[in-house]
Parts: C-alpha cells; sequence; structure tokens
C-alpha cells in the first residue's frame, strides 16, 4: 500500500471513530469530561470534530511517520486525548490491513475457483490456454504473457496464446532450445532482472516469471508472465501463476485425453463404417432392409420375409465350350469383367444381386418386372459394346440369355449359428431358373412369363412376342411364355418389329393346328432373317406336326423334361 | 447526491466473512453509507426492525433464525418491502434458490462471492449508479 493510500485509510478511519463510531465517541466524552478540557479534531485542513478552537495546544496525529490529522485543545492535557485516538486509529488501521489482505486472499480463492470451474469445461487446448492468461492477467499485475505448449510428437513448442505486443516473437534464434529447457527443467521462478535484459527473447520487458505446467512428474509446458515497467514479481505472485499453471496443466491433459478418446472412437467407427461396407458387398443392404434391419450385425438366424418380386436370372451362352478355350485364370477375368459391366444396371433399376453362379448371375428386382426388364434392355445393350471391345481385341463375342418369372419368394437367414447366409426360398426362382435355360430352346435373348407380363406398370415401353404355352419339369400348370425383342442385335430387333403381324398369324394358324399354312407364314418371317430363331423352331415344330396325328386336346403346350 | 441516509446491513455467523464484506464494501462508507453487523437471525430481525436498512447481506446457513426464515419474516410478516435482500448461499447449494425467491428475497449471491460483482451490485442498489 502506497503512502498516499495510507494517509487516506488514517484519515478515513479517523473521521469515522470520531464521528460515527458510537462507542468512541462516548469514550472522549468521559475523557474530557473528567479532564474537563475541550478539543477539536482536524484533517485534510478542514475540522471534522468539535468547535473551532483557538487553543494552543497542538498534538499531531500519525501513524508510522505518516501524518493524517492533529487534535488542537485547550489543554496540555490533550495529548491524552491524542495519544487515546491514535491508538484506536492504529488498531483499526491494522484491522483493516488484515482485512485488506483478506480480501486479496479471498479474491485469489475466489479466482482459483472460478477459474477451476471455468477450465475444466473446456475441451481444447487454446481456449484453456487463454482463460489461464486472462485470469493471470486480472490477479498478477502484468503486461505481457505466453501460454506454450510442447507437441511431443512433433518435438516443438507452440505459442497456444499470448497477450501483449512482442516485438521479439518472430525472430529469435534458439528460443525453442531455451523453451524445451525450461519445460523439462519444470521449475518455477522469477527471471532476475539483469538475465530479462540479456535475454534477446525478453528485451522488451523489464520483469519476468513463469511457471511449468506439471501434471505429475510431467511437464507439458510453460506460463510466462511479464511486465514491460521496472516491477519485481513477487513470491506470492509466483505462486499464483504456479497454482494456475498446474490447473491448466490439469485441464490440457484431461482436454488431451478426451480429443484422444474422441479421435478414436471416431477410427472404430470409420472401422466399423468399412465393414459394414464391406459386407454390404456379400449381403446387399437391400436385402438386409428386406427384414427390417439395419446392419447385418442385427440379422439373425431364422429371420425371413416373404415378398412379391421379380427373379431373373443371367446366364452366358456356351460358357463351357467358351471357358475351354481360357486358362482357369483368364476365365476368371473374363467373368469378372461381364460381371462388373452388369452389377451397376441391377442396381440401377434398384435391383439386387442374391447370387453369382459362375457363368452368371440371379438378381432381385423388389419393385417388379418394370424395372427387371428394364435392366434386361439395358445388359443386353452393355453386352454389345462390351463385344465390340472384344472383337477389337480378337476375341469371340458373348451371347447371354436373361429369363424371369415374377412370384412370392421368402428371403431368410439361414445355415446355423456359426455360419450364416443370406438365402432366399421360393418356387419362383426354380421357375424363372427354367425359364432362362428355355431363352436357349427358343432362342430369344429375352424371356420372361405372362405373370411377369401382368406385373408390368407400362407394357407399352417394351415390345413382344407370344410364343405359346410350356410345360416345365415337375409343373402341373402350364406357363405362357413371351420374347421380348428389345435387347435384340438391331437388325434383327427391326426384322422382328417389321415381321411381328406374319409371325403372330403364323402362331395363330399353329395353335389352330393349322400348321400347314402356319409353316408357310414362318417359312415367309425365317426369309426375312436368317437369324430368327424363334420362327425357324415354330418352323420345324409346324413341318413335324403336319404329318403327325394330333389328340383333340392338344394346346401346343412344350413339355420341357429336362431341367 | 447524499446518502446520508443510507443503511447497510451485513448478516453471517462467520466473523470473517462479516468482515470480507466490510472490507469488500468499505469504500461505500465515504459514500456516507453506515454499516450494521449482526451475527445471527435474530440479531438481524432486531436490527431490520429497528434501523430499517436499505440494504441486507444476508446468509442463509445460520444457527437459531437462518436467513430463509428472517428474509419470510421480514417480507411476509413485518411487510418490510423496501428491504432489498441479498442472500447469500454456499456454491453447490443452488436448490435454496428458488426456495429464497420464494421467500421474499430480492436478489441471490453465492459465496465464494464475487468482490467486484458485490460491490457493483450494492453500489447500484444504494447509491442508484454502477
Amino acid at each position: 500500500m502506497t503512502r498516499n493510500g495510507d494517509q487516506l485509510i488514517l484519515s478515513r478511519i479517523l473521521k469515522s471513530l470520531v464521528t460515527r463510531d458510537s462507542a468512541s465517541i462516548h469514550l472522549l466524552e468521559t475523557i474530557t469530561a473528567g479532564l474537563n478540557i475541550r478539543f477539536s479534531v482536524r484533517a485534510n485542513g478542514s475540522l471534522i470534530c468539535g468547535e473551532e478552537l483557538d487553543g494552543d495546544f497542538e498534538f499531531i496525529l500519525e501513524e508510522d511517520a505518516c501524518e493524517y490529522g492533529k487534535i488542537i485543545c485547550d489543554s496540555s492535557e490533550g495529548k491524552i486525548v491524542a495519544d487515546l485516538i491514535k491508538s484506536l486509529v492504529k488498531k483499526e488501521f491494522e484491522k483493516k490491513r488484515i482485512g485488506s489482505e483478506v480480501l486479496g486472499l479471498y479474491r485469489e480463492i475466489n479466482m482459483i475457483y472460478n477459474f477451476s470451474a471455468m477450465i475444466s469445461e473446456k475441451i481444447d487446448d487454446i481456449s484453456i490456454a487463454e482463460t489461464a492468461l486472462k485470469e493471470a492477467s486480472q490477479i498478477i499485475d502484468t503486461t505481457h504473457g505466453s501460454f506454450f505448449l510442447l507437441d511431443t510428437e512433433e518435438d516443438e513448442v507452440i505459442e497456444l496464446a499470448s497477450f501483449g505486443e512482442n516485438p521479439n516473437k518472430q525472430s529469435v534464434p534458439g528460443q525453442q532450445n531455451i523453451l524445451k529447457g525450461l519445460i523439462s527443467r519444470g521449475t518455477a521462478a522469477i527471471v532476475p532482472s539483469k538475465l530479462v535484459a540479456l535475454n534477446p527473447a525478453l528485451n522488451h520487458l523489464k520483469s519476468v516469471m513463469f511457471a511449468p505446467l506439471k501434471v505429475k512428474h510431467r511437464s507439458l509446458g510453460l506460463v510466462i508472465l511479464g511486465h514491460e515497467n521496472e516491477k519485481e514479481f513477487t513470491a506470492a505472485e509466483l505462486k499464483l501463476l504456479t497454482t494456475i499453471a498446474i490447473q491448466s496443466a490439469g485441464a490440457i491433459e484431461s482436454a488431451q485425453l478426451y480429443q484422444k478418446g474422441l479421435r478414436e472412437a471416431r477410427e472404430r467407427e470409420e472401422a466399423i463404417r468399412i465393414i459394414h461396407e464391406a459386407s454390404q458387398k456379400f449381403v446387399p443392404h437391400e436385402f438386409i432392409k428386406s427384414l427390417g434391419k439395419e446392419r447385418i450385425t442385427e440379422v439373425e438366424l431364422g429371420d425371413q420375409v416373404e415378398r412379391e418380386v421379380t427373379v431373373m436370372f443371367v446366364d452366358i451362352r456356351e460358357f463351357t465350350t467358351l471357358s475351354e478355350s481360357m486358362a482357369p485364370k483368364e476365365n476368371f477375368f473374363f467373368i469378372n469383367s461381364f460381371n462388373k459391366r452388369m452389377g451397376p444396371i441391377v442396381r440401377a433399376n434398384e435391383g439386387l444381386i442374391m447370387q453369382y453362379l459362375g457363368d452368371g448371375f440371379m438378381a432381385l428386382f423388389p419393385k417388379g418386372a418394370q424395372y427387371a426388364l428394364r435392366a434386361s434392355v439395358q445388359m443386353q445393350e452393355a453386352l454389345k459394346e462390351y463385344n465390340c471391345e472384344r472383337i477389337s481385341k480378337n476375341r469371340t463375342p458373348v451371347k447371354m440369355g436373361v429369363g424371369m418369372q415374377n412370384g412370392k419368394l421368402i428371403m431368410g437367414i439361414t445355415g446355423d449359428v456359426l455360419r450364416m447366409d443370406a438365402a432366399i426360398i421360393s418356387d419362383t426362382v426354380n421357375t424363372a431358373a427354367r425359364i432362362e435355360g428355355l431363352s436357349k430352346f427358343y432362342g430369344t435373348s429375352i424371356l420372361l412369363t405372362k405373370n411377369c407380363l401382368d406385373d408390368l406398370t407400362d407394357a407399352s415401353e417394351f415390345n413382344f412376342r407370344y410364343l405359346g404355352p410350356v410345360k416345365v419339369k415337375g409343373k402341373e400348370h402350364t406357363i405362357d411364355l413371351y420374347e421380348c425383342i428389345d435387347g435384340d442385335e438391331k437388325s434383327l430387333l427391326e426384322h422382328k418389329l417389321v415381321s411381328m403381324n406374319v409371325f403372330e398369324r403364323g402362331m395363330d394358324l399353329f395353335f389352330k393346328k393349322e400348321f400347314a399354312m402356319a409353316a408357310v407364314t414362318f417359312q415367309e418371317v425365317l426369309k426375312q432373317h436368317k437369324e430368327d430363331y424363334t420362327a425357324k423352331l415354330f418352323l420345324n415344330r409346324a413341318a413335324q406336326l403336319i404329318t403327325q396325328e394330333i389328340e383333340d386336346d392338344w394346346k401346343g403346350v412344350v413339355a420341357m423334361d429336362k431341367k | 447526491m447524499t446518502n446520508m441516509n443510507k443503511k447497510l446491513l451485513i448478516v453471517d455467523d462467520e466473523a470473517h466473512i462479516r468482515m470480507l464484506i466490510e472490507q469488500t464494501l468499505e469504500e461505500l462508507e465515504d459514500e456516507g453509507v453506515e454499516m450494521f453487523f449482526a451475527e445471527n437471525g435474530q440479531d438481524a430481525l432486531e436490527l431490520i426492525k429497528n434501523e430499517k436498512p436499505d440494504l441486507v447481506f444476508l446468509d442463509v446457513m445460520m444457527p437459531k433464525l437462518n436467513g430463509m426464515e428472517v428474509c419470510q419474516k421480514v417480507k411476509k410478516e413485518l411487510g418490510l418491502h423496501e428491504v432489498y435482500i441479498i442472500l447469500l448461499t454456499a456454491k453447490g447449494q443452488e436448490v435454496d434458490r428458488q426456495n429464497g425467491l420464494d421467500m421474499g428475497a430480492d436478489r441471490y449471491m453465492t459465496k465464494p462471492f464475487d468482490p467486484d460483482e458485490m460491490l457493483d451490485v450494492a453500489t447500484e442498489i444504494l447509491i442508484g449508479v454502477k
């Protein structure tokens, strides 16, 4: 406390004692009455108590050579009054001084209390550093501050926060090593002013002190405070700074642990996401979703659901012959290169590939035949492009048969607790597979059943030829077959469109058992395009039937005994 | 502006808290504010009845008559609404808050109190400026 400050406080106490404090006033009155004297008190040049006296006796009121008032008295015995007042003021002054010190300590406690609460909420280094410097500067008289953290991975000291202008910030060589040294030493200190002046990094300051950021036995960094004016940092201030540094270090460690935990959690999530993504490639997400589950991990043995879908089989024609000319590895590349082209088309039409079958695959279209047929046509288009590529590389072009059937199926998880797989159980699947097999017999690129045709939301998008009923192995009922010609090679498609009416007439004659006329009609169609294998098939069948005896209930059903 | 009649009462059973508050609000004495002290609820109630202070810092946790009861008596029974009462409660006992306001307290402060905030609040209430 300064002299002026002391003087102000002393005169304030004096005024309070002689004007407000009833106990002191009473005491003074009793004494002056007993001594039969009169007195007045002056402070700061004005009368604060008693009447204006022309007294001869003047007694200076002072404390530790600091004058704060005087007593004017009509008697020399006024000295007793003066001594009494001095003693009362002194006591009060000491009380106030202690009070002021206690209040100072209380402010510190309050600051540390608030500081702890504040930084314990922070989860990043920088806001901890900023808070620490802000709080330190509020309780410690300082003009400059820096908060450094040692990045152990980079072996570099980083300044997280600072205040006060620092002209030496950029350009001091060796500063990193000095800071590292101070951090590893791990002790707090007030830098002697001579050393401050000598240090090029600090010469904009007059006084400096620092404290390490210590957690247990490790030192994470350093807090430095400085003052640009002549000022000695006190031991009490260093202790405060040390307390702030320790609190900050704890908070920084928690924040780092928190960030680490967060990072690890993110990495775990990412790993799970990758696994999830990989698992989707083996069991389509659509399949899992159909079971009412979000993730493959939620799926249980025995989960199942019944759906009405279009089942499609795709097969590479004459794969066996083709594969004989290739090495196994080449074969595998060929299959992959084929599948790579077809898979995206299936998905683009909201289908899912249920199973790869070596020379083809099975796909499901939950949205029905419109989507499945669209995919079929697009796949035949893609195959044409692929064939162009193959021809340019002197490879044999390939053909692909597509067959489909609509119906209910059960999607589910089968197997045992240690080995599970997504499976579909349905008669529809068997039929679809048979239909695809028939597409070779009928010489069609896309073959579908009446069920599929009936399921179409817009049949006009495609062109069909009716191919009559068929009875597949192991089935009681006959199935009406249609070919979709839109996937055919261009000239064949054009031919089929042009000859559509003629072909239909041929079929009509055929089923009316007018086989001779039918044969002539199919001959007419075939003449226009030699590769119309379907027309050729019916021409042959009609020709055969001409000479045969026909039963009354003949319906032209083709009985397919082979698979 | 004269504040000769302004009166401030500090009520706490702990002597060092009374001293701290006195020290914190010391400069108000220069403005003519008169300070009174009480170390329990009963004394406080007597002082409030007799002196009608303008502002009371009232600790909640006190023996005999606690701060809540004093507050209730002053505001509800004696109807001394012009006595501005600030309740002081230890941090972490904030449940008291609503309770205190229900008893008619005008404001609420936690201990350890922030000396600067306390001086600001007292100055505003007693002198009218912050």
